[in-house]
């Protein structure tokens, strides 16, 4: 599964974010988001737009191809 | 002479903590990567000097900005390091201060934002993460100065030099360490731990492996590090990366999760915050994006109508009326030559009163930007932004730099460096400069108050739009032509909102507008007595009528070119020319031209040069045309290539020509002439 599939509100946990592109994993990393960490996703913007995601009380914002990287499970 | 070098991640306070040390002012900002270069200021109360380094997470550089932190270190030799860590987000931020105390240096840390710790339920026991690392750690709230004097003390006290809290890597990482040292042991010029330097290296951070191929063979470097990925990767420490920085972010990670363990206790939990319902208000689906619109709308509103035009307008009666006149006796009082008392009068009062009157709508307009900066709404625009930035070839984070450029384009050049991917922040650059900065807003003041006045805002709105639309389609044009396309990436962090101070606001807007007043007084000074002597002489001699002057023939020169865009004056050229020294000239050099002694009498005089649809065409022109001296500066710097400055000065006047002329022509055939 991964992070588009889940409903908005829901908590999942990160499985794996190798395929993520690399200056964008780095930055997950550097938030301290990485294989492990608890992630929900708060807000879609429309038209494919970017996601908010909270992790740790930290939000922060990707775009949907990312999202699309990041494994997770319930 | 002590220095004290500031860090921590970014958006943590580090700036508020610096002006709190050093009682001098800098630049505050709530989105992340505001300071871009280091600053330095000096320590109040105490000797000493205080650098501000940009914000990082971790001491391995990813943009141009985060490099500047690591060169730092590498290069300078600190006394002190003060490392502030943001206590609502502990676990992250004390990566930084492992690989911190890992350089050796006596540190302090303090811990910012409790009372955001605690309105999110935690409570962190400082005395226990003291005890932890080793270290003071001095509790504060940098917004509101509480604790600032401890830190201080701490400070004159030379802190604290780490020492017992090394983390053990596991045998393969140490036995490169010590090979690592050992090839480093006849350099005895180095300043800090080989250990560091090792770690640094082993973690692949690219500026400290630069600074080690000056000094260790290349070979022996590469060899000890392919060696050491090989036994982890047999031992399945490493998985399938080429990199040890997973592997041994992992060590570190788990010595944080002790140490928060013994610290750190969650009170209660706190599902709906402040910031929660703004966002869902803000970054609404559907109304995300109009919301922002109405908000712009609103801040021209403020800016020409509401604040700044009433108080321009009193400013202008004073300049024109009692000053001049007091001046005017107090000249003839002490018998000054009547050369002289032309030049004040027509030169450096016309020239320099012409732009101050502007200084209220500057100031309102700063403090807007100012607002959004400092609320956390910034980071926001970015999301919203996004999508329709990406559709274009850039990203949501580039729209910061813009709308700092409506300030001033200099520091919205410079904010591009946030922006990781190099391509996206190139673009970013070279299109800053169509964003209207306040220095032009005179230009659309003068002329929408004598052609629109009815409708100045949405006029002087409409150029402004005109400038963002225009670079968004010249984005699109220049990543498909010019640039090989690279991927597009978006990551934004979204610091939580705050209300901005009252005094941030004002010292921030201050910050931002002195520099406009500081250029009235002295480049547009120099440049209006300059000017008014073209006016004033010509091949004739002195005194000659404004049409026989040097500026006239020098105006008249270009004035023709300028005939199918509707002002093909030659005080339309002139004022055009000088005004690549910076854009508020273009008013001054008119002020002087036209030898009016206030707005009212120069609006007057313009409606006999100027259609209302030249008029347009002339404001959309003086958007668009070369960026101002100070900015094609700021951009050679930036970018690094002379090829891109010019690429971005030609641009501009071709885009203006072209535009200026469609508008012109175009109006015409619509019959607005």
């Amino acid at each position: 599964m991964v992070l588009t599939d889940v409903k908005k509100g829901q908590k999942v946990q990160i499985v794996d974010i190798t395929n993520v592109n690399a200056l964008i994993r780095r930055r997950l990393i550097d938030l301290d988001v990485v294989e492990g960490t608890m992630v929900k996703i708060k807000r879609v913007l429309p038209f494919g737009g970017p996601f908010t995601l909270e992790a740790g009380g930290q939000l922060f914002g990707i775009r949907r191809r990312e999202a699309k990287m990041i494994e997770v499970s319930y | 002479m002590n220095t004290v070098a500031l860090t921590g991640n970014p958006n943590t306070g580090k700036t508020t903590l610096f002006n709190l040390l050093t009682g001098s002012y800098e630049y505050v900002g709530n989105w992340p990567g505001v300071t871009v270069e280091k600053k330095v200021g000096r320590l109040r109360g105490m000797q000493g000097l205080l650098v501000d380094l940009p914000g990082i997470y971790s001491l391995t550089p990813l943009s141009k900005d985060e490099g500047v932190a690591t060169g730092y270190l590498l290069e300078e030799n600190p006394d002190l390091l003060l490392n502030i860590v943001d206590a609502s987000q502990l676990e992250r931020n004390l990566y930084l201060t492992l690989q911190l105390i890992e350089y050796g240096k006596p540190m302090v840390v303090s811990l910012n934002m409790v009372d955001v710790a605690k309105s999110r339920g935690y409570e962190i026991d400082a005395k226990k993460l003291a005890d932890k690392l080793q270290l003071p750690v001095l509790p504060i709230v940098a917004r509101t100065g509480n604790g600032c004097e401890k830190v201080r003390e701490a400070i004159k006290h030379g802190g604290v030099t780490p020492s017992d809290l090394q983390i053990n890597y596991g045998d393969i990482i140490e036995q490169a360490i010590d090979k690592l040292s050992f090839a480093l042991s006849f350099q005895t010029d180095l300043t800090m731990p080989k250990r560091w330097l090792a770690l640094q290296f082993l973690e692949g951070n690219e500026v400290v492996t630069t600074f080690l191929e000056k000094r260790i063979d290349i070979g022996l470097l590469d060899q000890i590090y392919q060696q050491t990925v090989e036994q982890c990767r047999k031992t399945g420490l490493v998985k399938n990366h080429s990199s040890l920085q997973p592997y041994m972010r992992q060590i570190r990670s788990k010595v944080i999760s002790e140490i928060i363990a013994s610290c750190l206790t969650q009170k209660h939990r706190v599902e709906k915050t402040w910031t929660d319902r703004i966002d869902n208000i803000v970054t609404h689906r559907l109304w995300g994006l109009p919301i922002f619109l109405l908000f712009m709308f609103l801040a021209f509103k403020l800016t020409f109508e509401w604040v700044g035009v009433p108080l321009s307008d009193l400013l202008d009666g004073f300049l024109g009326g009692p000053f001049t006149d007091w001046l005017r006796v107090g000249m003839e009082s002490i018998s000054l030559s009547s050369f002289l008392q032309a030049a004040i009068l027509d030169g450096a009062v016309a020239g320099v009163g012409g732009v101050l009157v502007f200084v209220p709508q500057i100031f309102v307009l700063f403090l807007i930007i100012s607002f959004i900066e400092d609320s956390g709404y910034m980071a926001r625009v970015a999301m919203v932004m996004d999508k329709i930035m990406e559709m274009i070839g850039l990203n949501g984070k580039s729209f910061i730099p813009m709308i700092i450029g409506f300030g001033c384009n200099v520091p919205g050049v410079m904010a591009a460096r946030s922006i990781e991917q190099p391509k996206e922040r190139l673009l970013t650059i070279i299109l800053t400069p169509l964003m209207s900065c306040s220095a032009r807003l005179p230009i659309y003041s003068l002329f929408v108050g004598t052609f629109f006045a009815q409708n100045q805002a949405i006029i002087v709105l409409s150029i402004y739009v005109l400038g963002i639309v225009l670079s968004l389609i010249l984005a699109k044009l220049f990543s498909i032509f010019l640039l090989r396309h690279e991927s597009s990436v978006f990551f934004i962090e979204l610091p939580p909102y705050r209300m901005p101070q009252g005094r941030t606001l004002i010292r921030s807007t201050w910050e931002k507008g002195k520099g406009f007043i500081r250029k009235a007084g002295t480049f547009i000074f120099g440049g209006s007595i300059v000017i008014w002597f073209l006016s004033y002489a010509g091949p004739g001699g002195l005194d000659v009528s404004m049409n026989d002057s040097f500026l006239a023939m020098i105006g008249g020169v270009i004035a023709p070119l300028f005939t199918p865009l509707g002002f093909g004056s030659w005080e339309a050229g002139a004022a055009l020319l000088t005004g690549f020294l910076a854009k508020e000239v273009v008013v001054s050099t008119m002020n002087i031209i036209y030898a009016a002694p206030d707005a009212l009498s120069l609006q007057s005089l313009l409606e006999s040069q100027f259609t209302a649809l030249g008029a347009y065409s002339f404001m959309v022109f003086v958007l668009l045309y070369v960026p101002c001296l100070a900015t094609v500066a700021v951009i050679r710097k930036e970018t690094g290539s002379a090829k891109w400055t010019w690429f971005s000065v030609v641009y501009g006047l071709a885009i203006a020509y072209l535009v200026s002329f469609l508008i012109y022509e175009g109006g015409k055939l619509l019959g607005f002439a």
